[in-house]
């Protein structure tokens, strides 16, 4: 016969109590959380994925706003209890995760619009929803001539206008890794641009965090930076003069990709969500000002303002193994903490 | 109990009910208490992957005179923030406190204002001030002061110039509650028995105010120690502090161990300011 004592009674009010601080998640049927990238992206996917989903599958997705890094943090950190079900990453973090085993596999056929996504952009683990191209951005009123390369970016007039950033985020690090080949190194050989950034440090317009740099620009503390297609897009549309220049080497691409979190509530509405995102109607919307996204479906028809004229244009970009990349990055940022600081 | 009672400033011989104290004492316990042990014991694993313990993360910590440096800037940073805070208080707490309580209300307006403006938008306000064609700068090639702008934003005394103004009304508070404190016949009797202004101010105004400016120096060193996103916003890569290096060794490089190293250093480094406040507050009492 079992006894409950007031004591045990208590306890367990107070554990139920506990358990209902904690945050709820969407588990329902017909309802997902998704991770998303503050700022644009989130603009991007409340307004068109979320409506795009709901029409075409009756489904509500929560966003949980998180840079990738938090995302892949978060994730570890819940130890198998997943805080959302469907992650958006970038090379970097998205190597480092699939690392740490933390997605479930995907199988294509269950995306109606796999098929409109060029070969190779969908994976045994994740989908690309996005092309991300990374060149040199500019002010064409401040430099009588446009840089060329990532060489000019060390030379005068631009170093003494130039914005750098470090190996924190993904096109900071493709950017240096880029540098580095056209000084003579390469992606297990940052000597050569160590050695050079050194020199350029105290010339440079700002050392900053890589989401400082877009208000750096609007501001005009800087006039020359590497950076993404959408940023460009983005200031272009509030009035900044700012231009984008492929480098003679080749404009970096990398994607951008969904994954569904390994032990996700709803891996079905997951499906849904990375479904939607792909498609031709939402692709074609993303690629709209004020978003900017580079699209990945075949159907859609390239509109003006993208720095790209056909998505034929991505296979002959720049791509890097983020696989080697990876494991050297602490030893870089750790470096370009000690180097590159004041 | 009713000493306890006493001492706290409560009803001697009124009992304390330690139920009361329960709830946040659990939630103490539950939401600092616990984390802080988990993070002491993630800081001694020796690698980033958290399967070997030993001190390589205390080793490398503290044994890199680049992160010793870093300790050392961020503790200067909140000393450079209490000294710049405290030099604009205390003439505007002594202009408030000679003031009408018409242009007391308009002060305390003032004053307040900023709390109701978050921190980032008061951050990136000091972009558009700080920057090479912002607002100051424009303003001094304007009047022909200088030639060429000034490079203020990502340099030390940019930040310590916004920090200065973010955490002021945390130093002002306690020190415009102190002031109006203040007897008055004080400063009066030591002015008609001949003292200066200046000897009136450092004789009998400071040593009474004292208290009020520890408590705004306490959190004013606080906040500007751990101003994360006023140090990577303002100060940019260029200048490297324990919140900005925590951040990037936890979520970016997913050194946890490290960061734990670098979490505890910051949370020690605040409290020894803290307590190095607290024992100049009892020194100035005992003097």
């Amino acid at each position: 016969m079992t006894q409950i004592n007031r004591r045990d009674l208590l306890a367990g009010a107070g554990a139920l109590g506990l358990a209902s601080l904690l945050p709820m998640r969407a588990s329902a049927a017909g309802s997902l959380t998704a991770a998303i990238y503050p700022g644009t992206w989130e603009e991007a996917y409340r307004g068109v994925v979320a409506p795009a989903l709901k029409k075409s599958a009756g489904i509500d997705v929560a966003f949980d706003s998180l840079f990738a890094v938090d995302q892949v943090a978060k994730v570890r950190a819940a130890r198998g209890v997943p805080p959302f079900d469907c992650f958006v990453l970038d090379p970097g973090p998205a190597a480092a995760a699939m690392a740490a085993g933390l997605f479930e596999p995907i199988d294509a056929s269950k995306l109606a619009n796999g098929p409109k996504v060029p070969a190779g952009l969908i994976t045994s683990h994740g989908v690309t929803c996005n092309a991300q191209v990374v060149g040199i951005a500019y002010n064409p009123k401040k430099f009588a001539t446009p840089p060329k390369g990532w060489a000019d970016l060390f030379k005068s007039p631009y170093v003494e206008r130039l914005g750098l950033t470090g190996f924190q985020t993904t096109f900071g690090t493709v950017s240096i890794i880029e540098m580095a080949k056209v000084f003579g190194g390469s992606a297990t050989n940052v000597e050569p641009v160590f050695a050079e950034l050194k020199k350029a440090v105290s010339k440079a317009a700002a050392v900053a965090a890589p989401a400082a740099m877009p208000g750096l620009f609007q501001q005009g503390q800087i006039d020359i930076m590497y950076t993404n297609t959408n940023t460009v897009a983005t200031l272009k549309g509030r009035g900044v003069d700012i231009e984008f220049i492929k480098p003679e080497t080749g404009a970096i691409t990398f994607q951008t990709t969904l994954h569904i979190v390994k032990g996700a509530d709803n891996v079905a509405s997951a499906y849904k969500y990375i479904d939607a995102a792909i498609s031709s109607e939402v692709q074609a919307e993303l690629q709209k000002q004020p978003y900017n996204m580079v699209p990945i479906n075949k159907d859609v028809k390239l509109v003006e303002t993208l720095d790209i004229k056909s998505l034929d244009e991505l296979a002959t970009m720049v791509t890097h193994d983020w696989t080697v990349i990876n494991p050297q990055r602490a030893a870089w940022i750790e470096r370009f903490n000690k180097e590159i600081t004041k | 109990m009713a000493a306890a009672a006493a001492a706290s400033g409560g009803v001697p011989g009124a009992r304390v009910d330690w139920r009361l104290a329960a709830p946040l004492g659990l939630t103490y316990l539950a939401f600092f208490a616990a984390p802080f042990a988990i993070l002491l014991g993630i800081s001694f694993y020796a690698d980033a992957e958290q399967t070997r313990l030993g001190l390589d993360s205390w080793t490398k910590f503290y044994g890199d005179a680049f992160y010793r440096k870093v300790i050392f800037d961020t503790l200067k940073l909140g000393v450079f923030a209490v000294l710049a805070t405290t030099l604009l208080a205390y003439p505007l707490a002594l202009v408030f406190r000679a003031s009408g309580p018409r242009v007391q209300r308009l002060l305390i307006f003032i004053i307040l204002m900023p709390l109701l403006t978050s921190v980032v938008i008061r951050t990136f306000a000091w972009i558009v001030i700080l920057a090479r064609e912002g607002v100051l700068n424009q303003t001094l090639m304007g009047l022909g002061l200088t030639a060429t702008p000034l490079n203020l934003l990502q340099t030390e005394l940019g930040l310590v110039i916004a920090l200065t103004q973010i955490e002021m009304p945390l130093m002002l508070l306690p020190l415009l509650t102190i002031m109006n404190q203040m007897d008055q016949n004080l400063v009066d009797a030591s002015r008609a028995l001949g003292a200066s202004k200046w000897r009136t101010f450092f004789r009998v105004i400071l040593p009474l105010t004292l208290p009020g400016w520890i408590a705004g120096a306490t959190l004013v060193f606080a906040s500007a120690t751990t101003a994360f996103i006023s140090q990577s916003v303002i100060g940019g890569a260029r200048l490297v502090y324990l919140p900005s290096l925590i951040w990037q060794q936890s979520m970016v490089v997913y050194n946890w161990p490290f960061a734990a190293v670098a979490s505890l250093t910051l949370l020690f480094t605040v409290l020894a300011g803290i307590m190095a406040l607290g024992w100049l507050g009892r020194f100035a009492r005992t003097s």
